[in-house]
């Protein structure tokens, strides 16, 4: 068997034994979506104006809800790290004949998946029950921003995941770093109005860039050349986060 | 071609609270089918040989290769030469058995209806047809032990490295496991064994080194071993009585080990022979010795001995 394939496998098998889990990834967005959604459009009672686009904030949230749910499934796959490590298997996966980058890449290819799910429900819920009119037409960018994204947040969280050998360590890193990518990113507000710093940092966040790149996808705001250079900057960052994993198991002392 | 050539060997561990030399220039050959033993006390340096030879971690420098394929430089042609117990226990604890046995032989490249047909006959020689559907972290940590090896005979690597790997086992599972490993080196299969249990060594081994602080003391077939402990011997004798006072001028001759049971003695010797032997006859003037026999050490003799002159 292909060894992506094995790892892929291996981490199916791994997650349907906890179907309460997987509902879990699945119901929480969807839980952000309709209150925050219905909450704060009430709040604020009218539209944002997006690159120049008045749109509803139900549906100005919807971009961040799905980057909050491959942000989620990528965290809680790195944390498969650690259940590793305490059975002994980690290092055991370290000698099979599968090179490090089709262990991480398998690693978060099921999950990958979880997150297209997550993200095809959190949109079902937007469009039929909240009246939020997205771009059909742009659905395939959307996966594939969302399957990419997944797979770049994995590779930063898993840095940390084989390197720290607490668990508290990484939960406190990774809590940490959420509410700060989050908060200081477009998820939740447009950025305009916010202080100079304010937007210089949120425009270096890649949570920025995958936000910006989901709305696009979902309701077309953004301008082009932007969003092309957040792609490629995403791309990168993807690539380095990976590089650095790989070099992480290999340092396995 | 060897199947493992290892040359000055060295791992250094660096951390907050020091710098740990935890090979300090080991080097050795394992010609193929041969089943060698890597013998030494709780940080010898066995698992971190283990670890650099299965690619989990990288020499400091020296080199080592495993079927011609150097581990630094490639990894994956190594890892596809090999199958590894880890000294530790590792399942996939929230797998059944039998998914433990089919993914182990997927993650090793092995097709679905192989790895089936494979597991099989494993979960028959290692009785586990009752628990394949069982989830492996209901099992006790032995049984954990008994899957973990079982999972390497899924394949057929040709090197098989195991540290340890039957620590935990109960004696028939053990014995069945023994028997297993000689079969297959029969057939060509190269085995390194690090084991804690001399005897296993002993009763397994071709070729044997003793590691104590990440260097070797010795290596060579059991009787190379032996002859590195000349003047070294076990003498076991058999008194007509249990004498008052025996015990006491048994002491006098000095021996590094001594077991009475009622009229039988067993001792270990350091030293001439011949001398010896002079005060045993005197003994025997007073006690009369119905049962003599002289032999050379054990393995676990010699490690003992190698190991206190470390010291």
């Amino acid at each position: 068997m292909n060894a992506i394939t094995a790892v892929f496998y291996r981490d199916y098998r791994q997650r349907i034994t906890n179907a309460g889990f997987l509902l879990w990834y699945l119901l929480v967005p969807l839980a952000y979506l309709l209150l925050f959604g219905l909450g704060f459009a009430l709040l604020l009672g009218g539209e944002l104006t997006v690159a120049v686009q008045h749109i509803g904030y139900t549906a100005f949230l919807l971009p961040g809800i799905l980057a909050m749910v491959t942000f989620t499934v990528a965290l809680n796959t790195s944390w498969g790290f650690f259940m590793d490590k305490d059975s002994g298997i980690f290092y055991e996966l370290l000698t099979f004949p599968i090179t490090r980058q089709q262990l991480l890449i398998g690693k978060i290819g099921f999950n990958v998946l979880v997150s297209v799910i997550g993200s095809l429900l959190a949109i079902a819920v937007a469009v039929f029950a909240m009246g939020v009119e997205i771009r059909f037409d742009l659905l395939p960018v959307t996966a594939l921003a969302v399957v990419g994204t997944t797979a770049g947040w994995f590779f930063l969280f898993g840095i940390f995941a084989i390197r720290l050998n607490r668990m508290d360590s990484f939960n406190t890193l990774t809590s940490a770093a959420y509410i700060l990518l989050m908060f200081l990113s477009t998820m939740f507000y447009p950025l305009d109005g916010l202080p100079a710093w304010f937007r210089a940092a949120s425009l270096l966040n890649p949570m920025t860039w995958q936000v910006d790149l989901l709305r696009f996808s979902l309701l077309g705001t953004g301008d082009p050349s932007v969003l092309v250079m957040e792609a490629v900057a995403f791309t990168i960052f993807s690539a380095i986060c990976l590089a650095l994993a790989v070099h992480a198991l290999n340092r396995v002392a | 071609m060897n199947a493992i050539e290892i040359d000055d060997l060295h791992k250094i561990y660096r951390s907050k609270t020091g710098t740990v030399h935890a090979l300090g220039g080991v080097s050795f050959q394992v010609p193929q089918g041969m089943i060698y033993g890597l013998l030494g006390p709780n940080g010898a340096g066995k698992s971190t040989l283990v670890r650099i030879l299965s690619t989990i971690t990288s020499p400091t420098s020296g080199r080592a290769t495993v079927l011609g394929c150097d581990v630094v430089r490639q990894p994956l042609a190594t890892r596809r030469q090999l199958v590894v117990v880890l000294q530790h226990t590792a399942s996939e604890n929230l797998l059944t058995v039998r998914d433990n046995l089919l993914i182990y032989a997927y993650l090793h490249g092995v097709g679905p209806s192989a790895a089936r047909q494979r597991m099989n006959s494993v979960v028959e020689e290692f009785e586990l047809g009752a628990l394949l559907r069982t989830t492996v972290q209901e099992l006790s940590d032995g049984t954990k032990r008994r899957i973990q090896v079982a999972k390497i005979f899924m394949l057929d690597s040709p090197l098989m490295i195991l540290d340890e790997a039957t620590t935990g086992m109960d004696p028939l599972m053990k014995r069945r496991v023994l028997d297993r490993l000689r079969a297959e080196a029969r057939k060509g299969r190269t085995i390194l064994l690090t084991t804690q249990v001399l005897s296993e060594a002993e009763e397994l081994c071709e070729s044997i080194m003793i590691l104590n602080k990440g260097r070797a003391m010795a290596s060579g077939t059991l009787q190379e071993l032996r002859a590195l402990s000349t003047q070294m011997f076990r003498v076991s004798l058999t008194f007509a009585d249990s004498a008052a006072g025996l015990v006491d001028r048994l002491q006098t001759l000095s021996p590094s080990d001594l077991q009475v049971n009622g009229r039988s003695v067993e001792m270990v010797f350091q030293g001439e022979e011949a001398s010896l032997l002079g005060k045993l006859a005197d003994i025997s003037r007073d006690v009369p010795i119905v049962q003599f026999e002289v032999r050379g050490p054990t393995l676990e003799e010699i490690f003992l001995s190698l190991v206190e002159k470390a010291k």
